[in-house]
Order: C-alpha cells, then sequence, then structure tokens
C-alpha cells in the first residue's frame, strides 16, 4: 500500500469524503461508548438535544459559539496571508485584561461609554499581542508559529498573577479572584443572550466585505498566495502585513473583552476555554470563509455542549465525553488528508525481479 | 546480436483524471542513444519516472534484460542498474563531490578516503568524465555538477542512463562536451536516454528517436531515417513552419539607459556585475547565457523589484532606480515585465482572469471598496482577442488553465496597459510549439507598434531568430552584445562560458 | 463543505425532531428525573476519583441518594473550574435537566452560585465552604477544625525534628483555620513543634503539591499534614521515609508507610439533611456548620504507624469536643507575633472563625496580603 497524490476532487466527493469521516467516527466513537456500556444511539441524540434541545441548551450552545466563532474570523484573516497566528489565547487574554482594566477603574462611566471603551482597549491590546510577533518577522523573520504560541503563555502568567496578586479581590477573603464588574461594566442582553452574538454576526458580514471587496482584503488574498506577486504588484507587503495581524489580534482581543464583560463577569485564567487552539481547527475547516467560519463554529459548539449534556445526563466521565469529541474531531480533520491523498493498492509486491 | 537491456510494454498511468501515459512501448538497446523526444506535457518525464523507480505504472510490463521486474522504488531502480540524472540536481552543495556520491549508497557506511578518490578517479577516466573528487560542489559550475550527477549513478553501477534536459542549462561547448561522455558511454555498451525537446540536439546525438504526444505513443524511428520535419510533425501532430519572423527594426529611439549596474545575490556574491546596456524602441534586445548568469536579477532589478548595490537606470532621461513597481508606474512610465515564474509572480495562481486581471488596476481605483467590473470587461477583451480558452473569467482558477494559456492571460494583461518597454523572461518555457510561436507573434507585434523589448531565452535558435541583439551575459557579467542577423552560435557560445569577451560597441 | 454542512444541519434537525416525539415517554435515558422524582445536581472541583475531597462529596451524594432511594435523582459534573462564568454554565445546565436543588463544593464557585440563584429562584443552592447566602441559597460547611486538631495530636507526638509540614492550597479562612487548628492541636502535645506551611494554589494539582511537600521535607520536616486533595503530599513522605497525615478520605491504602490518620468527610449526612429538607418543604437558608457532634468530620483510625499514646490522647479530646467542653479556639491563642489574640477565659466566635486570616504562634509561613 503506498500514498498518491489525487487530482482535484469534484465538490460533491469532497462532500463525500467528509461525510464519511464523520459516519467514521460516529461508527468509531459508537464502538466507544458500547464499551463503556452506553446505546450509541441514545447518546447519539442525546448530544443533539442536549444542544440545541430547548431554548436554555440553544443559548449555551450560542453562548460557546461566540467566542469560538469571533476568534476564527480574527485567526483567519491572519491565515489568508499565511501568517499562523498560533497565539489567539493569548490575545483573548490580554483583550480581557485590557477591558478589565477599565471596568475595575472606570466602573464610575455610564455604560454606553464604558463598554465600547472596554471594547476598543480589548481590541487594542489584543493588536498589540500580536503586532509584536508581526513587526519581528516583518523586521528579522522570525518564525511567528512559535513566537505566537510563546506569548500565549506570557498573557496566561500575566493573568494569572493579576488573579493571584495584583487585582486579587480583597473581599475574597484570600481566594484568588478578581471582584467581578459593575452591573454598568457588562455587556447587555437581547432575546436573552449577551449581544456577542449580534458582534459575531456583525463581523461575519464585515469580515466577509474586507476579504472580498476591499483593496486590502485583495491585497492580503494576493500576499497569501505568494510574497513575489505581490512585490511585483507594488503591495507594500510590511505595511499589509502589520495592518492585518493588528486586526486579526484586534478581533482576537475583542473575544477576551466578550468573554469576561458577557460571561464570566470579571477578568480569570478560565476564561478562555481553549477558544483560541480551537479557533485554529475551526477556521482551517471553514476554508477560511466567514460565513463557513459561522457554520463550522456553531456546529464545534454544538458538539462541546452536546458532549457537556451528556456528561451529566449519563454520567460518562468529563474524559470520555471529551474522548469522544476528540474522536469525532479527529475523523474530520484525517479527511482533509484523504481529500487531497488517496491510498492506493500495489498491484504487484515484492521487489525486483520477478521469479 | 542488439543487446535489448529494457523493454517497457504497454506502459499506462494517470494522475487523477489525466491520463498521462496511455500504452506507451519503449525499448532501450545496450550501446544506442535513445531520444525521447515529445512537447511539454507529452509524458516524457513520467515514462522516465516509472523506469526509475519514482512512479509506478498502472498497466503494462517492464522487462529488464529479458527478465519481468516491478520497479517498485528508486532504489530497487539502482539495483537493476538504472540510473537517472534529473533536470534539478539533487546533490548536498556542503559536501565533496566524492562525499556525495558515496552518500546515501549503503554499500558503503564509511567514507573511506584515497581508495574511494582513486575507484572515481578510475571511473571518471574511463567516461572522459573530468571531476575532482575533492571539489565542493557549490565551488562547482553546471556542467561540473552534471558530471558529479553522472559519476554518481556509474559508480552505483549504472548501465541504463536517463537524463532529464541535459543540456538546458550548458553553453554549446558544454553540450559538446556531454556529448563526447555520452558517446563514451554507449561504446562501453550502456543505454543512454535524453529526454529533450531540442530537435537539432535529436538529430546530433541520438541513434533511435521515440516520439510521445500528450502521452500517447506515437512512433520509433532511427535518426538516420528521419528529419527534423518529419519529427516536428510527430511531436506537433500536423506540419509546422519553424521559422519566425523578424520584422524591421521601426523607429529606433533609445528609451532605456542602464549604466553601471551591480547587484549581490542573498550569498553576497555579485549577481550582477557593472551592466551597461540601451534599449530602443521597436526593437527587441535578447539576452542569453546559461541559466542562472543573472538574467533573473537583471530582469527584476529594472522592474523595480530587485535591490541595487550601484548604479543607474535611466527612462528617458529620469532615473527610475530605487522605485518599486508602483511608484514606477505612478511616474507615468509604462513598463511592463513579464516574469519567469508566472504563477509564482505574475499571476495569483489561485484567483481567477478577472481578479489577476485587477491585480494590475484596482491600485488605480478610487476608496477602500473595490469594483471588478472594469477589470471584467477587460478580461473579456483579453480573452477574445488572444483566444483564451477558458470556460470563465470569473469563476476559474488559472493555474487550472494549460501553460499556453496562463501566458497569454499575462502577456495579454501587460499589452493591455500599452507598454513603452516590455520585458520578458523565458517567455515560452514550458510552451507547446503552436503557443510558443503565438507569442513570438505578440512580441513581434509590439515591436511593429515600437515597443522596447527584452527577451530573455533559452533557446539560442530562436533568440538568433526573433533578436535584433543579443545580450550574453556570464556570471552577472556582459560578454557581449551581438547583431541578431549576424551572430555565430559557436561565438554566442564562448559568450556564454565567458570565454571569449566581445567589445562592447554596439 | 457547504452541502456537507446543509447535510449535517438537516441530520440534526431531524435527530431532533425524533427526539422530540420520542420526549412523550417519559424523557427516560437522558436522565431528567420523573415527576416524582427531586433531582439533586452537584457541581465538583475536581473529578470523582481524586481519592480526595471529590470522592469524600461523591460518597457523600451516593449516600444521600441510597438513603432516599427513588425519591430522588442525582446528576453531576466533574472538574468544573473556579470561574463564574462556568459555574453559571454548569448550574443552567443542571436546572435544564430537571435540577431542583443544586450544590456546589468548592469555595471558587460561590460567585457562580450566587449569580445563578439570582437567575433561578425557583431553584435551592447551597455553596460548600463560602459565606454568601441569597433567599434561595445557602452555605454549608463542617467545623473540619476540630478533626485537624485531632491530627495535629497525632503529628506533634510523632515528630521527632519538631518541624512539621504542612502543604496547603489557598490563603483563605477555610485553610489558615485547619492550619492553627491542627498547630494547636501539636502544641497541646509538643509544645516546641513548628508547623512550615506552602501555598500551591490549587486544590488538585498533585505534582505541584508533590514539590511542595517536597522542599517542605527538605527543610527537615519529618511528618506532613495537607489541605489538598490528591494524596501527593503522603507520597512525598512515604518516598522520604516520612509519616503523613491525610486528608478527605481514608488513605492507608495508597501510602502504607506513611499515612497514620486523617480528617475526614462525612458530607452523607448533610446532603440527607439539606434534600430532605427541600422534600418536606422546611429548607430555610441558614448555612449549616456541623462538626464532630453532628459526625460530618471524624478522624479515620490511627493506623500502627501513629505513635504510642496517641490514640488515648486523640480519644480524650474528642470526648471534650464532642461533649462540647472545649472547641480548639479556646484562650489563650497567640498569633504569630505572639500577641494574645483570644485571652484567657475566653472562646473565639464562629465569626471570627469564618473570616480568620492570621496564624497562630508555631506557625512558620505567611499569609500573602490582600490588598
Amino acid at each position: 500500500m503506498r500514498i498518491a497524490k489525487r487530482s482535484e476532487l469534484t465538490k460533491v466527493q469532497i462532500v463525500l469524503v467528509r461525510l464519511a469521516a464523520v459516519v467514521g467516527a460516529l461508527i468509531f466513537g459508537g464502538v466507544f461508548l458500547i464499551i463503556l456500556g452506553e446505546n450509541p444511539l441514545t447518546i447519539y441524540t442525546s448530544m443533539i438535544d442536549g444542544g440545541l434541545g430547548s431554548f436554555f441548551r440553544f443559548r449555551e450552545t450560542v453562548n460557546l459559539t461566540i467566542p469560538l466563532l469571533i476568534t476564527s474570523l480574527g485567526v483567519m484573516v491572519a491565515f489568508k496571508m499565511r501568517f499562523w497566528n498560533i497565539g489567539a489565547e493569548g490575545q483573548i487574554f490580554m483583550g480581557a485584561f485590557a477591558a478589565s482594566y477599565f471596568a475595575l477603574n472606570f466602573a464610575y462611566l455610564p455604560k454606553i461609554v464604558l463598554l465600547p471603551l472596554m471594547g476598543l482597549a480589548a481590541m487594542v491590546s489584543g493588536g498589540i499581542w500580536l503586532l509584536i510577533p508581526a513587526w519581528f518577522k516583518a523586521k528579522f523573520g522570525t518564525n511567528e508559529t512559535l513566537f505566537t504560541l510563546m506569548l500565549n503563555y506570557i498573557a496566561l502568567k500575566w493573568v494569572t498573577y493579576l488573579q493571584y496578586s495584583l487585582w486579587k479581590d480583597p473581599a475574597g477573603m484570600g481566594f484568588p479572584k478578581i471582584p467581578s464588574f459593575e452591573e454598568n461594566a457588562l455587556l447587555p442582553k437581547i432575546l436573552g443572550i449577551h449581544v456577542g452574538w449580534v458582534i459575531a454576526l456583525l463581523l461575519i458580514y464585515l469580515a466577509y466585505i474586507y476579504l472580498n471587496h476591499t483593496k486590502t482584503g485583495y491585497e492580503i488574498a494576493v500576499i497569501g498566495e505568494s510574497e513575489d506577486t505581490a512585490r511585483y504588484a507594488g503591495i507594500d507587503i510590511k505595511r499589509v502585513i502589520l495592518k492585518t495581524m493588528f486586526l486579526s489580534g484586534g478581533i482576537c482581543g475583542l473575544v477576551g473583552m466578550i468573554q469576561a464583560s458577557g460571561i464570566s463577569g470579571t477578568l480569570s485564567v478560565d476564561l478562555s476555554g481553549g477558544v483560541g487552539f480551537t479557533a485554529i481547527i475551526t477556521a482551517w475547516l471553514s476554508g477560511l470563509n466567514p460565513v463557513m467560519v459561522g457554520i463550522v463554529s456553531f456546529l464545534f459548539a454544538m458538539l462541546r455542549q452536546g458532549g457537556s449534556f451528556i456528561q451529566t445526563a449519563y454520567e460518562i466521565p468529563a474524559s470520555a465525553a471529551e474522548i469522544l469529541q476528540a474522536l469525532i474531531l479527529f475523523f474530520v480533520l484525517a479527511s482533509e488528508f484523504f481529500v487531497r491523498y488517496k491510498f492506493v493498492l500495489s498491484h504487484k509486491h515484492g521487489t525486483g525481479v520477478k521469479k | 546480436m542488439e543487446n535489448i537491456l529494457v523493454e517497457m510494454n504497454s506502459i499506462s498511468k494517470s494522475f487523477g483524471s489525466v491520463q498521462a501515459l496511455d500504452k506507451v512501448e519503449l525499448t532501450l538497446v545496450g550501446g544506442e542513444v535513445h531520444s525521447l523526444l515529445g512537447e511539454n506535457g507529452a509524458g516524457k518525464s513520467s515514462l522516465m519516472n516509472i523506469l526509475a523507480g519514482i512512479y509506478t505504472p498502472d498497466t503494462g510490463n517492464i522487462k529488464i534484460r529479458g527478465k519481468q521486474v516491478d520497479i517498485s522504488s528508486p532504489k530497487v531502480a539502482i539495483d537493476l542498474g538504472i540510473g537517472m540524472i534529473h533536470q534539478h540536481f539533487k546533490l548536498v552543495e556542503v559536501l565533496t563531490a566524492k562525499e556525495n556520491i558515496v552518500a546515501g549508497y549503503d554499500k558503503e557506511f564509511f567514507i573511506k578516503g584515497s581508495k574511494l578518490s582513486e575507484k572515481i578517479k578510475n571511473i571518471s577516466l574511463k567516461y572522459g568524465l573530468e571531476i575532482d573528487p575533492d571539489k565542493k560542489i557549490y565551488d562547482m559550475s553546471v556542467a561540473e555538477k552534471q558530471r558529479v550527477e553522472i559519476l554518481k549513478v556509474l559508480y552505483r553501477g549504472a548501465e541504463i542512463l536517463i537524463l532529464d534536459e541535459p543540456t538546458a542549462v550548458l553553453t554549446p561547448q558544454e553540450t559538446e562536451k556531454l556529448f563526447d561522455i555520452i558517446r563514451n558511454m554507449t561504446q562501453m555498451g550502456c543505454a543512454v536516454v535524453i529526454i529533450t525537446h531540442k530537435l537539432n540536439e535529436v538529430m546530433e546525438i541520438s541513434d533511435v528517436v521515440t516520439v510521445l504526444r500528450k502521452g500517447k505513443y506515437i512512433s520509433t524511428v532511427k535518426k538516420t531515417e528521419t528529419d527534423t520535419n518529419e519529427l516536428t510533425k510527430m511531436m506537433v501532430g500536423k506540419a509546422v513552419d519553424l521559422s519566425i519572423e523578424r520584422p524591421p527594426v521601426g523607429e529606433r529611439k533609445k528609451i532605456l539607459e542602464v549604466l553601471n549596474l551591480s547587484a549581490l545575490k542573498s550569498d553576497k556574491t555579485k549577481a550582477l556585475d557593472d551592466i551597461n546596456f540601451e534599449m530602443y524602441t521597436g526593437e527587441i534586445l535578447g539576452v542569453a547565457g546559461i541559466a542562472g548568469s543573472g538574467q533573473k536579477e537583471l530582469c527584476e532589478a529594472l522592474a523595480g523589484l530587485y535591490p541595487i548595490t550601484q548604479g543607474d537606470v535611466v527612462y528617458q532621461g529620469e532615473s527610475i532606480l530605487g522605485k518599486n513597481p508602483r511608484e514606477i508606474i505612478k511616474m507615468g512610465i509604462s513598463m511592463s515585465f513579464v516574469p519567469e515564474d508566472r504563477l509564482g509572480m505574475g499571476l495569483v495562481a489561485s484567483m481567477n482572469i478577472v481578479d489577476n486581471i485587477l491585480l494590475k488596476e484596482y491600485q488605480k481605483q478610487e476608496g477602500l471598496i473595490i469594483s471588478r467590473r472594469p477589470s471584467k470587461e477587460k478580461a473579456q477583451i483579453i480573452v477574445d482577442k488572444l483566444n483564451i480558452s477558458t470556460p470563465s473569467t470569473d469563476s476559474h482558477p488559472v493555474r487550472l488553465l494549460s501553460g499556453g494559456n496562463i501566458q497569454k492571460v499575462l502577456l495579454g494583461r501587460e499589452i493591455e496597459s500599452n507598454p513603452h518597454v516590455i520585458i520578458t523572461a523565458y517567455p515560452t518555457r514550458g510552451l507547446d510549439i503552436g503557443s510558443s510561436y503565438l507569442i513570438y507573434d505578440l512580441l513581434n507585434e509590439q515591436k511593429k507598434q515600437n515597443v522596447a523589448l527584452l527577451y530573455v531565452g533559452e533557446d539560442l535558435d530562436v533568440l538568433m531568430e526573433l533578436c535584433d541583439r543579443i545580450l550574453v551575459m556570464c556570471n552577472g557579467k556582459i560578454t557581449g552584445i551581438v547583431d541578431g542577423q549576424e551572430a555565430d552560435r559557436e561565438k554566442i557560445g564562448l559568450m556564454m562560458s565567458g570565454a571569449y569577451k566581445e567589445e562592447i560597441g554596439l | 463543505m457547504k452541502k456537507l454542512v446543509i447535510l449535517f444541519l438537516v441530520l440534526a434537525m431531524v435527530s431532533t425532531m425524533i427526539l422530540g416525539c420520542s420526549s412523550d415517554n417519559g424523557d427516560n435515558g437522558n436522565g431528567n428525573g420523573t415527576e416524582e422524582q427531586l433531582v439533586v445536581g452537584f457541581i465538583y472541583v475536581g473529578p470523582t476519583n481524586d481519592g480526595g475531597y471529590t470522592t469524600a462529596h461523591d460518597n457523600g451524594r451516593l449516600f444521600m441518594e441510597q438513603e432516599l432511594g427513588d425519591k430522588v435523582k442525582t446528576i453531576y459534573k466533574e472538574s468544573v473550574p473556579e470561574d463564574k462564568g462556568e459555574v453559571v454554565k454548569v448550574i443552567r445546565e443542571m436546572v435544564d435537566q430537571g435540577a431542583e436543588i443544586v450544590f456546589a463544593t468548592s469555595f471558587g464557585h460561590m460567585d457562580g452560585l450566587i449569580e445563578a440563584a439570582a437567575e433561578f429562584p425557583e431553584v435551592t443552592f447551597s455553596h460548600c465552604s463560602g459565606y454568601q447566602t441569597a433567599d434561595n441559597a445557602t452555605n454549608y460547611f463542617g467545623r473540619m477544625y476540630q478533626a485537624r486538631y485531632l491530627s495535629g495530636i497525632v503529628a506533634g507526638m510523632k515528630t521527632e525534628t519538631n518541624k512539621i509540614a504542612y502543604v496547603a492550597a489557598f490563603p483563605i479562612p477555610e485553610v489558615i483555620r485547619g492550619i492553627n487548628a491542627f498547630t494547636l492541636g501539636a502544641q497541646s502535645v509538643n509544645p516546641d513543634v513548628e508547623v512550615h506551611v506552602r501555598w500551591t494554589n490549587t486544590w488538585y494539582d498533585p505534582a505541584s503539591e508533590k514539590a511542595a511537600a517536597e522542599a517542605l521535607l527538605d527543610e527537615g520536616c519529618d511528618v506532613t499534614a495537607q489541605h489538598q486533595d490528591s494524596t501527593a503530599t503522603m507520597v512525598a513522605a512515604e518516598e522520604a521515609g516520612a509519616f503523613s497525615i491525610g486528608y478527605n478520605v481514608s488513605s492507608e491504602e495508597a501510602v502504607p508507610k506513611a499515612y497514620m490518620t486523617a480528617p475526614l468527610w462525612n458530607w452523607g449526612e448533610y446532603y440527607l439533611t439539606a434534600v430532605q429538607e427541600v422534600l418536606d418543604g422546611t429548607w430555610t437558608n441558614t448555612p449549616y456548620w456541623g462538626g464532630m457532634y453532628e459526625g460530618i468530620v471524624t478522624l479515620d483510625e490511627l493506623t500502627a504507624l501513629a505513635p504510642e499514646g496517641a490514640a488515648e490522647a486523640v480519644e480524650a479530646a474528642e470526648q471534650k469536643i464532642v461533649s462540647g467542653d472545649f472547641d480548639v479556639f479556646y484562650g489563650p491563642v497567640l498569633n504569630q507575633a505572639g500577641e494574645e489574640i483570644v485571652k484567657a477565659g475566653e472562646k473565639m466566635s464562629d465569626a471570627d472563625m469564618l473570616s480568620m486570616n492570621w496564624f497562630v504562634k508555631g506557625v512558620v509561613g505567611t499569609i500573602p496580603a490582600s490588598n
């Protein structure tokens, strides 16, 4: 058996490959569930039920979708330029940090002033956090993958430091937490869900317009495809890189503000829930298309919410539910390989001379 | 009696939906030079990659010395005495020739000094392959590197040698030398395959010619029983007039002047060394030289894409040095550059024709939002005018077009901006004969409209037929500028290798 | 991809519809209680098999469930971070699955629980170890300091270097109180003893717990105690040839060569009482703080490794505590600076104990300042 490159698949074939992956994951996961002594069919249907079955569940799914979706849009903008922003997690934390600074120190401001201020601070802070590796890449050609990855840990440790000492709540009786935001630093709700969902939908639209119908969006696409072509066309590559990275980091930073203000009600080390990493996968699976980012993020959130649901409903250990989610993810990602390659059975075996 | 070394019967191979080879036959005889002739995409390299164990055929069988074999990997091929010298050499630059020759050959775990050198020397003497076994690869010329590659496969006991486009990187003199080596090898009983599309070389070196066209086996003929016209007809599928038109020079005015231009490569060696020449309207200036002599850097420097260390480029009395392409356009200078790397530099491979036209248009638009309508109209004009075959202008990525059509999109876009100067680098590389002639016609048409053209080419015959003057480069220097009509092949060859320097007086 | 997504969505919708139909026959299978069952939710900070704090709570849940039988259905969620947003999310999920009473078991779950209490006024909440209450939310805890005092006696008699290691999670009153009680217990049998404290800033992280324990053992401690949810401290003691006092559950099997005893939780009693009250409609938001008398905290049986005479000393002290004659923080109690915080003949109030933020004399270590 050997691996051979495929010719370009038709769209129908690609859909079939991916569908096969989902089916494969379900079968494999089913075996896993049977080993755990559960009925896979019930578990699967209740996973979907757990994600969408009631308004509560739907709302939780949306609450999970919002940060994932916006972060995916953020990293997507960078990915379009083949700039591997693995540092969304850190940008979220730095955004949350900046937003929290204003929430904790300027709580006397009216809500209508305070919230935009927090959002802006978060975007600038997240943007700068990605501008650092972007600048080093533009200037010295450093590897942005490692650089952005490392900055995650710095951001996380910084927030840990804030939570454990600098900003520790004096009213917390020694427990390491940052004081909760005042009411006017909390995101308002629309239709029972915090306004993050409106921002998310708006951002999908803006990202679509930005990438497809603006000069910079076009330049990003050209640079992403070939820097030589960009030079050839007279595009100021460094400027576009820096501008776009600021935007990418800014969008991720905004997620920090939304999570702090809309979900956690304060800054905390558990605030991101790991979306900075999951977003890399969702952005990729969406084929860097803003509309698809929305759909894929929602499906992912459903998977997570459903997984969380079956945990309590069936007393499946948290780790097993996570394995199930990981299995599905693994199969879908593996299918990407089969979109490009195939296994070919050699019709002849052995080496060299035939006897 | 004929010593039949290889028989490939009814070989088929497809890559996805593309049928690269369709029931191809090939028989190689010891002591013969066998030319594999065909246009780009005819399947020559695929067929040889199968013989070298890099690809496995879908159907068909291979017999080596009469025994049926399954060449499942390059290692098996080497064990069977098959060696292939690829177009792009696979040598480790920091190692010596000797080290490269033994590296990866598992019979020699330790690289033993003197004994090995002796063994290598023996082989090189036997075949006339002059090589210094202890010289580092990075110190070698292209021709030397090629000899190392050949030695490498001979050292491994190859009796069947495949050379993929071996003369593309050589001067005429070096080509002669290589042919001598090949003749030596056949005298020793080796079978040599040369993959090529250059007819004159086929006629010079080969004993037998097999022609492929679009993956299909056309015919195998003895060289003595054919001629170039017949071979061309087999290659292209119809009779082709191989002469290139050279319209007379029109209104000859100096438009661009290059003064003492120097530039460095990334490794700080000289890419361009004190280049001086002038370009005139209504004239095609050819640039000849072995690959990597500075042609690419020269073109990019003129287009504002390559950093200059010294010198000046003057356009109608105004320096355009240090300006990027956009600034050059802003100065009102219309200069078009058709780079060698079409999909990697001139075009955006995954974008459609309209978006590729947009590449040179969008800056002229006002505001932040792009309008695609003007580009779409322009795209349609270019497609109609140049007869580009594409299913659509705005939904079909250009990378899926054929090589000829890709070049037409690029050249079409550049011509459409009505330039005064056109710089083209290898505009017909990889194109079939029909498309190549269409490109020559397009360039000549621009010449007639008094555009100044720079044509960087690799095929000396084309350069001598198409260009009004030919500038010859060697190691980043100009070694001569000769009149196209009076050019002498031998003399240009010597200039390309730097062995002869023309007083630059033209 | 687009088509796949549409397909997926259609699949999802179809399955929801099928499920919607099937949910007529009683929602069996997906955990929701039937009408007469009370659904009780538990929020755990660690995994149920942590062999410590969360296991103790889970044992309590199982005990309550066994006692009440069909009347209740319990659901739980493990490893819930101490983050407000996360806690609120988990509570919403539980309420969605029919929970009418929710217990959150860790200090850091408090803010989320209080917020959720406002969102779901019809649900009853109870939070372990915190201090905030609401109309429908109270807190519960045990006088663990009593059992810690007893374990201090064992440690104080055992130590030869007079240095005892104490690996502690967070500098919050609960933990500080335990350290102080333990120290007082040790001093009651060995006036020269010192208790060396290290903070890990985590309830459950075997690696950092072990690292802290090893550092203290290196400083010359020969007995360890812990306010941590894993056995890592005891493992470190065993490896160093030292002895240990555990916490939460008996660990004799896990560390046979070090384990002497441990102050234990017995949450089942409380859970049973609280759930019964909800069933009976007699529940109030009065905080619960039971002690050894109520049986919610105990000291594990001493192992053979405990020093001679310890069993008798513990027995005597336990008698006094259970009978109400003595409750650990009886004056005189001095702080680290030697100032008399509780005067001779006086005893500390519950309120003071619940906000304790100072160490008694004999503790070596500092409480990070809250600014």
